[in-house]
């Protein structure tokens, strides 16, 4: 850059515009950091979790059911008798070395007891490593991909949201039934769309679904008419988005503005609040799955955890992220508890078929931990979204609710084969 | 499938003349000023954030035409607290200003409007398709359009008609004997980089109506516009409207063929042209190698 021959006029050089337009893409994926509380002798949780870039909405979610978490447990008298302290650090939305970096510090300097995270199933992998090089216990509060329970389970590694297999059991009749059997998948390009449109079609193929057709998008998209224009020509019954956040935005308002929801039934698998409240009334249309609804009027302790939310969150409801941070970090306290230790192994032995209790499952059915897999076997919600409800962010009208065990297969289908440390 | 290509280029043209707009912004302040603004995608969340704000007061029409001003009018204030100090340094020092600034944009308007994504009503009338096999061609995307074709024609006719086009243009060819002739350089760069601003918050109130509203809405949408301005040529505002609607044609064609690769398509393109013709497509020769 300082050689003058390759400098113009105005002291800049071709090569630094691309060297620049390169960095650009460094700055989607870099992010600053928040500062952690520190105390003395608490049992430590330590969330790695993203707060900056695409994913800020739903980690701050998940961050508020965990800090509304630790509050309860504390008044309840803690882990073991000991106060719990929650310890965050932003892992950014797509970084997994600071993600990694982020747990490493966490585990080593401030020698937490239990890591929570990741939103993003790729920095949730990158994390299990580290937690299970460490010997660390790991809940995996919402990174959805089959692998973190599937293949590439660990004796230490948790998860609460629901593998991607099991929302497209849930989902797949309710799809067939309002919409037909012809589908179009409109797939995001990385590990959570793969599986979750394999799973898609494996559920659909038992229930006689033709694939019409199917594009992957890179993630970050933002026109998704190209894609429609493609989808449409198929003719298909159902157009199923699989993309999820701004993406599931960017894409359903377009669909929209082009009246595609007029000739075809625009729907998918999973569905979260977030993007929901983003959308403008008349996008927010089609079948899915939530993996957690705040609207449950009969059942016990729901409407308690949505006033605690209220209240942190100047009058909004929780969201699914939400109850995932908000199990997450009571499913440390009950397994510590139950386990009389804070040994990681003695505690993740104790969370071996663990049932949440009803004031920490808020859903109709106690979810459970499956043994030899360490994934939450929770009721998934089936419904379609609506433009109103009872309340301004009643946006989801839950018409079926499935057992998760009729939607989580089998053990040996998960592929996960778990060794114990000896 | 030659209907698909068809309808595809129609609507990639569409795509790239919103490409075209954020780049010319972009263009604009790096001829004159040779300042990289990696802000730029923030920018345009600020405009789009302003027009949220105003929406509910002013409505739609209001509020596009008053958030691009308002962004333009915090632009010049950036222009002359933060980045004028750094004329006449090594490129390096505005490149770093402008990049820890795309970050507070980001963090500023997620402080102030949160994380959530809001959802951006646009009127009734620009939201129906012109007929069912053109389906694709709402009134909102041809007012968009029409909205470019506006704004370039203007920005073309300031730069070629007015004595501050002028200057402008003569600035980004000699500025020091522009500046020796007793124009007021300072000012000039000033009004150049609010006018750049203008075109990113004016993008920014186009693209809330298409796409989710959060804080990172401009992040993805600035290389695209990096793109285009390096395909159609450093230092030609035609070239990077070209480059824009280029790159738009080029990724929604893909699309029909090879969907994975639509933003991939994009690189790629830009590899071709610097190995063919390092300078851009119109870029000229001898100026911004």
């Amino acid at each position: 850059m300082s050689d003058g021959n390759s400098q113009g006029k105005n002291g800049f050089s071709r090569r630094t515009v691309i060297k620049a337009a390169a960095a650009a893409g460094a700055l989607q994926l870099t992010g600053p950091f928040i500062i952690s509380a520190r105390g003395e002798e608490p049992v430590k949780i330590g969330l790695d979790n993203p707060l900056t870039g695409t994913y800020a909405a739903v980690g701050g979610n998940e961050l508020h059911g965990c800090e509304l978490a630790v509050e309860q447990i504390n008044a309840k008298g803690g882990i073991l008798g000991r106060p719990v302290q929650l310890l965050v650090e932003d892992s950014t939305s797509g970084d997994a070395g600071t993600a990694v970096q982020k747990a490493r510090k966490l585990i080593e300097r401030d020698k937490v007891n239990f890591l929570l995270g990741n939103v993003n199933s790729a920095l949730a992998l990158a994390m299990a490593d580290v937690s299970s090089e460490k010997g660390v216990l790991h809940i995996v509060p919402g990174g959805h991909t089959d692998a973190v329970t599937g293949k590439t389970c660990h004796w230490n590694v948790f998860r609460v949201c629901n593998t991607t297999q099991m929302e497209a059991n849930a989902v797949a009749p309710a799809l067939v039934r309002d919409g037909g059997k012809k589908w179009y998948y409109i797939t995001p390009d990385y590990a959570f769309g793969h599986t979750l449109q394999a799973g898609l079609e494996n559920a659909g193929a038992k229930l006689g679904v033709t694939k019409i057709g199917a594009d992957l998008t890179p993630l970050g998209t933002t026109d998704f008419s190209s894609y429609l224009i493609k989808a449409q020509a198929a003719k298909p019954d159902v157009i199923i988005f699989l993309v999820q956040g701004n993406d599931m935005i960017n894409a359903l308002k377009q669909a929209v503005q082009f009246g595609l929801e007029k000739r075809f039934h625009l729907a998918g698998a999973q569905q979260e609040l977030e993007p929901l409240i983003g959308l403008p009334p008349e996008a927010r249309i089609g079948t899915w799955v939530f993996e957690w609804y705040w609207n449950q009027p009969n059942v016990p302790h729901v409407k308690e955890f949505v006033e605690a939310i209220r209240k942190k969150t100047g009058g909004h409801v929780p969201t699914a992220r939400t109850w995932f941070g908000f199990a997450s970090t009571w499913s440390c306290a009950l397994g510590a508890n139950a386990a009389k230790s804070l040994d990681a192994v003695k505690i993740a032995k104790a969370m071996q078929g663990m049932k949440l209790p009803p004031e920490v499952g808020l859903m109709p059915d106690q979810p459970f931990y499956r043994a030899g897999q360490n994934q939450l076997i929770p009721n998934l919600f089936v419904g379609h979204a609506q433009a109103k409800g009872s309340d301004p962010e009643d946006l989801f009208k839950v018409t079926t609710v499935v057992k998760g065990e009729d939607a989580a297969g089998t053990l040996e289908e998960t592929g996960c084969k778990m060794t114990w440390p000896a | 499938m030659t209907q698909l290509i068809l309808f595809n280029t129609f609507n990639g043209l569409i795509v790239g003349a919103f490409y075209a707009l954020m780049a010319l912004g972009l263009s604009l302040i790096l001829n004159l000023s040779g300042v990289i603004n990696f802000a730029h995608g923030g920018f345009l969340a600020l405009g789009a954030y302003i027009a949220y704000t105003l929406l509910p007061h002013v409505g739609f029409w209001g509020a596009l035409a008053i958030a691009p001003f308002l962004t333009a009018i915090i632009g010049l204030i950036v222009e002359r607290l933060l980045i004028r100090p750094l004329y006449g340094r090594d490129p390096l020092y505005s490149l770093l200003l402008t990049f820890g600034l795309a970050y507070v944009l980001e963090d500023g308007s997620r402080y102030i409007w949160g994380a959530q994504s809001v959802p951006f009503p646009i009127p009734e009338a620009l939201t129906t398709p012109l007929s069912n096999e053109f389906f694709f061609l709402t009134g909102y995307r041809l007012f968009m359009v029409g909205l470019v074709a506006v704004a370039v024609g203007g920005l073309f006719y300031i730069l070629n008609r007015t004595r501050l086009g002028m200057r402008i243009r003569a600035g980004t060819m000699d500025l020091e004997t522009v500046s020796t002739l007793g124009v007021n350089v300072q000012i000039l760069r000033n009004l150049n980089f609010g006018l750049g601003i203008y075109l990113a918050g004016l993008a920014g109130v186009l693209a809330a109506g298409m796409l989710g509203l959060e804080p990172t809405i401009g992040t993805s949408l600035i290389m695209p516009s990096f793109v285009a301005i390096i395909v159609g040529g450093l230092g030609s505002l035609p070239g990077t409207l070209l480059g824009g609607l280029l790159i738009g044609v080029a990724s929604g064609v893909t699309t029909v063929f090879f969907p994975s690769a639509t933003e991939a398509v994009m690189y790629i393109m830009m590899g071709l042209v610097l190995l063919i013709r390092p300078r851009g497509l119109l870029g000229e020769e001898g100026r911004l190698q």
